[in-house]
């Protein structure tokens, strides 16, 4: 068994200068560091992990980034739709490096600014990712407790349900449905304005991937639930009369925090990544959204001629997927002693 | 036994039928305009209507989702402009731009993708479990940190990206493309080879770490112990009886990525340009070819049901204990 407070915590809480306590000596300082919840308890251990400060760090940076987007833009005096053909030569090549105008250069073709659209792609990544984390936790949580909770023949119709949805090939559909939601929103004619397109692609996007996503964390919510509801806690509150809406959100809800917290911390990144490879398969965002998925998709060919316009989206996704994904492996550590290495 | 896999079967035809006419409703009743895609742009309403008539789309839902059934089950015929067409058992429509039975095209690329995933798994399958099982020998070593590390960091990169920079400056790597094994099984393995080793070194992290943890475990334990005191060799107890024992749970893993790597081959064939199930999905969502949508659709669905039901009745004989849950 792994002990429920570290030594370096009980070390660093000061001793007590009360006389009447200070005679309990040990004893005292457990008392005051044990009031500590699981949650604090963690916190601190991430705090102490330096890999996780880090990754945190760096996922900050591309939050600011995005964040401060049109800023970044507008101090380098350039933005992400304009375009530059007097800086492309007739064979489509930028004719510039990398200078101080065009800090990251221009594109290929278009000639629109790298440093530009690498600013605003930070962006729907984020936005897509960050709302299908929030849609399929809410979605997820809930839907787990009530199916642990309440039991019966409404678990039965939910557990189907989630080993349905687990059961569909969920790439197949990310393809396929989009397609259909496509038409639904702005029908198939060929003259429907591109961004009216991009929009109802964005939508559909985050509409598609919550449909799948929020299965798996059900599944798990409602078997902690199981076995929480036997509890002492939860048996004294029904009796108390507690009513069953404060048992799952004052009594259950506190107790999850730990998967639920693991499991927002694994999606981020799964999403992050998702979101651009959909994209850069032409079937998650389109032009004209600033998209670090299309840029790649458009700049493999021209990967010789230009590596930094495929390199620079590239690294972006790499780094911030890897900084997410460990920051997940820290947080879990953090919250799951029992997988500690 | 007998009542929990029958019960297994029940749920698994249940899920089945339950996602064809879900998907069927989805595509089909959903405003697609499919007269309008066959079409073309210069068409008249004339023409949609035939068009129409001929796919039954001018008929109530329900009927169109009974015709589609009995497609499948016996076949169905298609009229169109005076002449019938037969589509042959497993029957599921014609793809709108193409013209070819959309069976005959799912046909097509199915050993495309089973032939990348297969590949795939003997790479991650061997590079895993060796990798795993050395670093549970060698537990809180270097070596074993660096094994764990990379794996950590391997698992964290995005596919897509991986892939890509692979098929862009891995020239020393033979060409990629799709070569029917049958004609000639060298070429067939030297156009699959990038796909394999993509597919295979990314995944053997995942499997790494599944088999150093699960030998860790079984190293542990007593019969390995006993077969150490009896003066076997070391490499014997660790590849003959520990190994037996650790890769139980490995193996019950594998069935189900197994299943989700045939539905989701999608970027590796985008890729490396091979014309697997996931091309032709994305072929058809640019094209709107609403049937071979469908039945790529439900074609991945019954193998991920029917892979699934393998290993849940495989696992029943393996551990005794499933059979009473």
């Amino acid at each position: 068994m792994e002990p429920l407070i570290e030594e370096a915590e009980l070390s660093r809480t000061p001793a007590s200068t009360d006389p009447m306590t200070a005679a309990a000596g040990d004893h005292e300082k457990k008392v005051t560091t044990r009031r500590k919840s699981p949650t604090q308890i963690a916190l601190a251990r991430l705090r102490k992990d330096k890999v996780a400060v880090i990754c945190a760090s760096i996922f900050i940076f591309f939050v600011l980034i995005a964040i401060f987007a049109p800023l970044l833009a507008k101090l380098e005096g350039q933005s992400p739709t304009e375009y530059h053909q007097d800086l492309i030569d007739q064979y489509g090549y930028p004719t510039i490096a990398p200078n101080s105008e065009h800090w990251f250069g221009v594109e290929p073709r278009l000639g629109r600014d790298l440093f530009a659209r690498f600013v605003y792609g930070a962006r729907p990544s984020l936005i897509v990712a960050g709302s299908v984390t929030i849609i399929t936790t809410v979605i997820g949580v809930v839907v787990g407790l009530l199916a642990g909770f309440v039991g019966g023949w409404l678990d039965r119709i939910i557990s189907w349900v989630i080993d349905f949805v687990l059961s569909l090939p969920y790439l197949l559909f990310a393809i396929a449905v989009p397609a259909v939601l496509l038409s639904v929103f702005v029908g198939t004619s060929e003259d429907v304005a591109a961004d009216d397109v991009a929009s109802a692609r964005f939508y559909s996007l985050i509409i598609v991937l919550s449909f799948f996503g929020w299965a798996s964390l059900a599944r798990l919510i409602r078997g902690e639930v199981l076995s929480l509801r036997e509890r002492e806690f939860v048996s004294a509150a029904k009796v108390l009369g507690v009513p069953t809406h404060k048992i799952l959100f004052k009594e259950l809800l506190p107790n999850l925090v730990a998967p639920i917290v693991i499991s927002v911390s694994m999606a981020l990144p799964t999403y992050i990544v998702t979101e651009a490879g959909l994209t850069y398969l032409g079937v998650g965002l389109t032009e004209p959204t600033p998209s670090w998925g299309l840029t790649i998709a458009a700049a493999q060919n021209f990967y010789r001629v230009d590596p930094l316009y495929l390199w620079i989206p590239v690294a972006a996704i790499t780094i911030l997927v890897l900084a997410l994904s460990l920051l997940g492996d820290s947080i879990r550590d953090a919250f799951d002693p029992r997988t500690r290495r | 036994m007998l009542l929990y896999i029958l019960k297994r079967v029940l749920s698994a035809i249940s899920v089945v039928i339950v996602t064809l006419v879900a998907s069927f409703a989805l595509f089909f009743l959903a405003p697609t305009d499919p007269a309008g895609v066959i079409c073309g742009p210069r068409c008249t309403p004339e023409r949609v209507a035939d068009i129409e008539a001929s796919l039954s789309l001018d008929q109530p839902p329900l009927v169109q989702i009974g015709q589609y059934m009995k497609g499948i089950v016996v076949g169905r015929d298609y009229e169109a402009g005076g002449t019938t067409q037969h589509c042959e058992a497993p029957c599921l429509g014609y793809s709108y731009t193409l013209g070819q039975p959309v069976t005959k095209l799912l046909a097509a690329a199915l050993p495309v993708t089973v032939s990348i995933v297969i590949g795939g798994a003997v790479v991650y399958l061997i590079v895993g479990v060796l990798a795993g099982t050395i670093a549970a020998q060698v537990r809180g070593t270097t070596l074993d940190k660096g094994v764990v590390g990379t794996t950590l960091f391997v698992q964290s990169i995005p596919y897509f990206v991986v892939a890509l920079l692979v098929a862009l400056y891995a020239t020393f790597l033979p060409d990629s493309g799709y070569h029917p094994f049958f004609d000639n099984p060298l070429t067939w393995a030297s156009g699959l080879l990038a796909a394999w080793l993509c597919v295979g070194l990314t995944n053997a992290a995942a499997y790494t770490r599944y088999s150093r943890a699960s030998m860790i475990e079984t190293l542990g334990q007593d019969f390995v112990r006993t077969a150490t005191s009896k003066g076997i060799s070391r490499r014997r107890v660790v590849y003959r009886h520990g190994l037996r024992a650790g890769l139980t749970p490995v193996v019950t893993i594998f069935g189900i990525d197994l299943a989700f790597q045939l539905t989701g081959a999608i970027f590796t064939e985008s890729i490396f340009g091979l014309p697997g199930l996931g091309q032709l999905t994305l072929r058809a969502f640019g094209q709107y070819d609403l049937p071979v949508l469908l039945g790529g659709v439900l074609v991945g669905s019954v193998v991920l049901v029917v892979m699934n039901l393998v290993v849940d009745i495989a696992y029943t004989f393996l551990d005794p204990r499933v059979r009473l849950g």
